[in-house]
């Protein structure tokens, strides 16, 4: 009797050819996009629009101005004209992320740089500023020498005349020759804790996301079946013979769950194949995360839409569920940017869970042991629902 | 008394039921024979629906008791297997088409492997599918949509079989075909309640009928002998104007003891020789604009417009 909801979920799912394309089809598509724009903001790819006005038409602001026109991190432009109110202009209406206005000589006492950004876009002003010192270390080290001995001046006291000689070989050295300029060591280095991969961080993160927001997606659709069979008698003529709804919902969530695993071999394939991310390589323990996934997919879906008395009901319920469930649980935008009390929120939807497991199996090349917590939460969400919406049916007959 | 030559399938006793203070049902009580059509008649709210819902085994009656085929059907499924339900509603899934609608319905139904394709290749034989087996029901006329809706209910060969308002919407032709069908599972012994506002298909097709009102049965039988009993050998004299009457002329027409009837403009009355009386009607209101007078036995339809007339006046 199971089965047999399966196949008609099946077959009506097979013939709806637009329902079958939003199923299989969009996912992908979706994950695509999502990787882009996604790897791109949170990865190393970000390329912000600056406006650089020079007011103080210096040698040394003039040499400034072009080391960061010529900087590919940045995508430097000269505001027109150049002056303080064209880059706040610039930045006021939209067109730049951030305006760079060169008030005096970078070697000159005082502060000679003013970074200006939008509040709405607060992260450009640090990564501007940390490209400016960028660019001073690698073209103006000159310049850059000249300020910090006047800063630690006072520290130090004079220089003898034999120092003052070897400061001035140095810094006309470094001004006609920046790339022979002894290295200072940075304060701070950069180190990839995995050495070994290159990209595809992010890529594992948003697969794992738009698997668990499509098929809770899906599974929303699949379940509101359960009203549509309300509204047109077909539950009144199952539940007036002998085995009631009990096999009805079953093969619902059988089929559900199928679907869910359907939807994910296609995301991940994609992952796979467009992006390299090894899940091949990690075919049992995907298969394992999968499941778990759908299952709490399914149950979700089915227990929430079975409380529901009318499909405009369940269709808004569904909705709100995916878009909310989605936002806190870190498909929408990466849990990590998230405030730490939302972090730990996000640990009350699934597809937090979802997410950290599918990056700890394909990322962090994680074994069973370390997953095994996820599979029993999301395997734990999908029974819930599944007895939700089993106890809904049983009610449906009286 | 059951009109079925094969004994009581579905016994209804002294059925009571309440909705909070409401009373639903008060005290009905019905059987229907194999090889029987009883219509159940009444107007909206008279209780037909709860009725149903008690026979199908949804509703534990407060006082009472409902057997089919001598089994409880809220408590024992084997009941509820010895009974087809035809919801009101189209409840196909449309995307598939007739005979897979049918191999659904029938696994649902605990039917597997032989028996199943007997069964659906019977049903759709009886219901005349046999030749839209693969049309998805969404592609059918709403004829062959109402045939498939019954064919999905006796799948399980059901000694019982409720039909609710199964012709609903549907025009000329797919009303008869529902009644061949309906006739085709009488022959076989199915004893069938069915419940319409289709006076004219009640006629037709019932050997006996039921009237509920206010949740009590307040007439049953056959509806031939129902009008003689409350008409006796009265004929009916139907008015008709060619405009709807004003107030004054509606006065006159009362006067004369007619009662507005079905149609726009239409007044009629009873009378022992509706001959007779027509002739006097002409003759008194012939300066009305009067378009005929028509003479006729009483239908059911009169019945129910009584029973509902008397309603009123309670």
């Amino acid at each position: 009797m199971t089965l047999a909801m399966f196949r008609v979920m099946w077959l009506e799912l097979v013939r709806d050819r637009a329902a079958l394309a939003m199923t299989f089809v969009l996912p992908s598509i979706v994950f695509l996009i999502f990787s882009a724009v996604f790897s791109g903001a949170t990865g190393t790819d970000v390329r912000l629009k600056v406006s650089v006005a020079d007011v103080a038409h210096t040698a040394g602001s003039a040499r400034l101005t072009k080391a960061l026109l010529a900087d590919k991190a940045l995508r430097a432009e000269l505001a027109t004209p150049q002056t303080q109110g064209a880059a706040t202009a610039a930045v006021r209406s939209g067109a730049d992320d951030a305006g760079l206005v060169i008030t005096s000589d970078p070697a000159a006492p005082g502060t000679p740089i003013l970074i200006l950004s939008d509040p709405s876009r607060a992260v450009a002003a640090p990564l501007t500023e940390a490209r400016t010192r960028d660019a001073m270390q690698h073209a103006l080290p000159d310049e850059l020498l000249a300020r910090t001995l006047r800063d630690i001046g006072p520290a130090i006291g004079p220089l003898t005349p034999g120092q003052q000689l070897n400061v001035q070989l140095a810094e006309q050295t470094a001004r006609t020759d920046p790339a022979s300029t002894p290295a200072v060591p940075p304060l701070v280095l950069h180190q990839d804790v995995l050495l070994a991969r290159k990209g595809g961080a992010n890529i594992a993160y948003y697969a794992g996301a738009v698997m668990i927001l499509f098929a809770l997606f899906a599974a929303g659709h699949g379940a509101l079946t359960l009203l549509d069979e309300r509204r047109t008698g077909v539950a009144d003529r199952i539940l007036a013979g002998p085995a009631g709804m009990a096999p009805v919902v079953s093969g619902k969530f059988l089929f559900l769950l199928a679907q869910g695993v359907g939807q994910a071999a296609v995301i991940f394939a994609t992952a796979q194949i467009v992006f390299a991310v090894p899940v091949i390589q990690h075919a049992g323990l995907w298969l394992a995360t999968t499941v778990a996934a759908s299952a709490a997919a399914g149950g979700l879906a089915l227990g929430a839409i079975s409380l529901c008395r009318t499909r405009e009901q369940g269709q808004m319920l569904s909705t709100f569920m995916v878009l909310v469930l989605a936002a806190l649980g870190g498909a929408m935008v990466p849990r990590f940017l998230m405030p730490p009390w939302l972090q730990s929120l996000s640990w009350w939807t699934p597809h937090a869970w979802v997410i950290e497991a599918y990056q700890g199996l394909l990322w962090r090349d994680e074994s069973a042991s370390a997953l095994y917590n996820a599979w029993i939460v999301l395997a734990c969400i999908g029974v819930a629902g599944l007895v939700v919406a089993q106890l809904a049916a049983r009610r449906l007959r009286t | 008394m059951i009109a079925g030559d094969q004994g009581a399938i579905l016994k209804v006793d002294r059925v009571s039921h309440a909705f909070g203070a409401r009373q639903a049902l008060r005290g009905v009580s019905l059987e229907v024979g194999g090889g029987e059509i009883y219509t159940l008649l009444g107007p909206n709210g008279a209780g037909k629906t709860t009725l149903v819902r008690t026979i199908c085994g949804r509703l534990k009656p407060a006082g009472g008791t409902v057997r089919i085929a001598g089994r409880d059907p809220f408590a024992d499924p084997r009941a509820r297997a010895a009974l087809g339900l035809t919801p009101q509603a189209l409840a196909l899934y449309p995307w598939l088409g007739v005979a897979e609608n049918l191999q659904a319905f029938g696994r649902l139904a605990g039917l597997k492997g032989d028996t199943l394709r007997t069964a659906v290749t019977d049903a759709m034989a009886v219901t005349h599918l046999t030749d839209r087996a693969r049309t998805p029901v969404r592609h059918l006329s709403g004829g062959y949509q109402r045939r498939a809706n019954i064919a999905a209910a006796i799948l399980a060969r059901p000694r019982l079989l409720i039909l609710d308002e199964p012709t609903v919407g549907v025009d000329l032709g797919a009303r008869e075909a529902v009644g061949e069908v309906l006739k085709a599972l009488r022959a076989e012994g199915v004893a069938i309640l069915l419940v319409t506002h289709d006076l004219d298909q009640a006629v037709t097709l019932a050997d006996r009928v039921g009237f509920l009102r206010d949740g009590e049965k307040v007439v049953e039988g056959a509806p031939a002998t129902l009008i003689a009993d409350a008409f006796g050998a009265r004929m009916e004299v139907e008015v008709a104007l060619r405009v709807g009457p004003d107030s004054a002329m509606a006065l006159r027409l009362t006067g004369e003891g007619l009662t507005p009837g079905r149609e726009s403009g239409a007044w009629t009355c009873l009378a022992a020789d509706g001959y007779a009386r027509a002739a006097e009607l002409a003759a008194r209101l012939g300066d009305l604009e009067v378009r005929e007078i028509r003479v006729r036995r009483p239908s059911l339809e009169q019945l129910v417009a009584r029973m509902a007339g008397e309603r009123r006046a309670a």
